[in-house]
């Protein structure tokens, strides 16, 4: 039973990284309508940013004020170059320039920043928390109980700022409709550079974490593919169904494998080790099946 | 009537898109406090008129006096901080959001605070929000719509809709209000209601109002005075009951329609 526990609270952490990642999406995607293909690069942008400005003999806290404004620096020409051009254009297209974006990105920061694989040190140890592991002998780190806080403050602060506030109701009136919102006098390019940003600091936030874990390289930009289940799971339109979703695909991954294999080699034999890596797109892929909008998507119910 | 001002005031306006015309040197002027109604067959440029009004197409020629100053080109988001606000013909709410925060929307240009503000939802932010709820209150009760309040509006019937979307539009406080066919679609009871609901906005708060519609009876009873378009010009111009006895205006629309 204590093993199960264990593997259920790691699961739950590594789920909550995933939904870091999956939170960049789902703020850009509620709030344009767009799936931002360029979101794991952003991250490994942001992180890249981190190391690159301590390299160059910044203290660890102005790297990271560095690191946002760079950030903000993307959202803005993003918007000015990239998106603003596209107004009123099917999502595909803005799509379509994503993709490009992330490339640009994987491209740009590395020759301002270099390529070299570097670690960030947060200064927070990744071993377990002793009178923890004294009183139940359940081994929960100390960087993971960390990083988990910062993550579920990050997504209810979100989840509040989209639902009660001016600037969210803004935000998703925009994804919904462009015309209308524009007759209103919602300003849609400030609104979209304003969600690029925010993109951005999770970006952040995101890359500090990941890159606090497995060093800065550019698999980061890669770490967006993880997010990809979480979405189906969650709904791409809900920040607190990022959460939840994150939370499921990351237990269900552990205790797949775990407990599958041993299944599947008494009925065929071999070594079905590895399942953790694909386990969660099989997940999701019959999740779809049942659940095209996700556990909080919004449904859309169109009257004929 | 005589001796109100003018709010808004197009001269010669004319729009195409690539070779096709749209508007053909249209005039026409917009008194405060009355109901204008535009009306002509389909394809006439009903809808393009009101677009060049709230600045989603800017015409190539012409001249437009808003509040008796020369506007220039602009756009709807700024029309909208000018106190212009519409409805669309077909019905442009935020489909995932609630009636509530539909209508909110519509006091985005009466809110100043700003996104770190909000974020924080900090004082001042939270202020404004509390007292643009009441607001809101007054249009929701007055258009009766209590009972759906936290109702996503895609769940809604199509007359509630139009409903909203015109709370929506009040929300804003407009000086001129835009409606775009607010009765399409809708069943005798429906129409009744929003006939009652236009006129009431009109006489109690005074809104300027610009009607396309095109249910003839509606037009004719509450209308001030009505502009007739066809095929991009302007056949008509003045009261009901006279244009009711235009030929030309009987043959383009009135004639073929009735």
């Amino acid at each position: 039973m204590q093993f199960f526990i264990e593997i259920v609270i790691s699961g739950i952490f590594s789920g909550l990284m995933y939904a870091l990642v999956a939170l960049g999406f789902v703020l850009i995607f509620k709030a344009s309508g767009v799936f931002n293909f360029a979101q794991g690069a952003m991250v490994y942008c942001a992180a890249l940013a981190v190391v690159g400005l301590i390299d160059f003999g910044l203290p660890m806290w102005l790297a990271v004020i560095g690191s946002f404004l760079f950030m903000v620096l993307i959202a803005i020409s993003t918007e000015k170059f990239v998106l603003s051009k596209l107004v009123n254009q099917p999502p595909i297209t803005l799509f379509m320039a994503t993709i490009g974006l992330s490339f640009f990105l994987d491209g740009f920061a590395p020759i301002i920043f270099g390529t070299d694989v570097r670690p960030i040190e947060l200064g927070i140890v990744d071993e377990p928390i002793l009178s923890i592991m004294d009183s139940t002998g359940i081994g929960i780190s100390k960087f993971d109980l960390t990083a988990s806080g910062v993550i579920i403050l990050l997504v209810v602060v979100l989840a509040l700022l989209f639902q009660y506030t001016k600037i969210g109701r803004a935000l998703r009136a925009v994804a919904d409709d462009h015309q209308a919102a524009l007759s209103l006098g919602i300003p849609l390019k400030n609104i979209w550079t304003i969600v690029w940003c925010i993109a951005g600091f999770v970006a952040l936030i995101a890359g500090l974490l990941w890159g606090s874990r497995n060093g800065v390289q550019f698999a980061l930009s890669l770490t967006a593919l993880k997010a990809l289940p979480v979405l189906i799971l969650g709904g791409f339109t809900s920040v607190p169904g990022a959460i939840v979703g994150g939370i499921i695909i990351g237990v269900s991954e552990k205790l797949a494998e775990i407990y599958i294999p041993p299944v599947l080699q008494d009925f065929f034999g071999g070594n079905f080790g590895g399942i953790e890596s694909w386990f969660s797109y099989v997940f999701a892929l019959m999740f779809l099946l049942f659940r095209p909008e996700g556990l909080f998507g919004e449904k859309h119910i169109d009257r004929v | 009537m005589s001796e109100a001002n003018t709010i808004l005031r197009l001269e010669n306006i004319s729009l195409a898109f690539g070779g096709v015309k749209a508007l053909t040197n249209i005039s026409f002027d917009v008194k405060e406090h009355e109901i204008r109604s535009i009306i002509g067959p389909n394809g006439a440029g009903k809808s393009s008129m009101l677009n060049v009004i709230n600045g989603v197409y800017h015409p190539q020629e012409g001249t437009i006096y808003f509040q008796d100053k020369v506007r220039h080109k602009m756009d709807p988001t700024q029309a909208a901080r000018q106190g212009i606000a519409r409805t669309f013909q077909n019905i442009a709410l935020f489909k995932g959001m609630t009636v509530l925060d539909n209508i909110m929307t519509g006091r985005n240009t009466h809110m100043t605070s700003n996104f770190l503000m909000n974020a924080l939802w900090w004082g001042p932010a939270r202020n404004e929000e509390m007292k643009n709820r009441k607001k809101i209150e007054e249009v929701i009760d007055f258009l009766e719509i209590q009972h759906i309040r936290k109702t996503p509006v895609g769940k809604l019937s199509y007359g509630l809709q139009k409903r909203v979307e015109l709370a929506r539009a009040l929300a804003a406080e407009p000086s001129l209000l835009l409606l775009d066919e607010p009765m399409a679609g809708m069943n005798v009871e429906e129409k009744q209601d929003m006939c009652r609901f236009i006129l009431e906005v009109n006489q109690q708060y005074g809104v300027t109002i610009i009607l396309i519609e095109h249910d003839m009876g509606v037009v004719m009873d509450i209308s001030d005075r009505v502009v007739v378009l066809d095929y991009g010009k302007k056949i008509g111009d003045g009261l009901p009951a006279d244009l009711m006895k235009n030929p030309d205006v009987i043959s383009a629309y009135l004639g073929t329609n009735h």
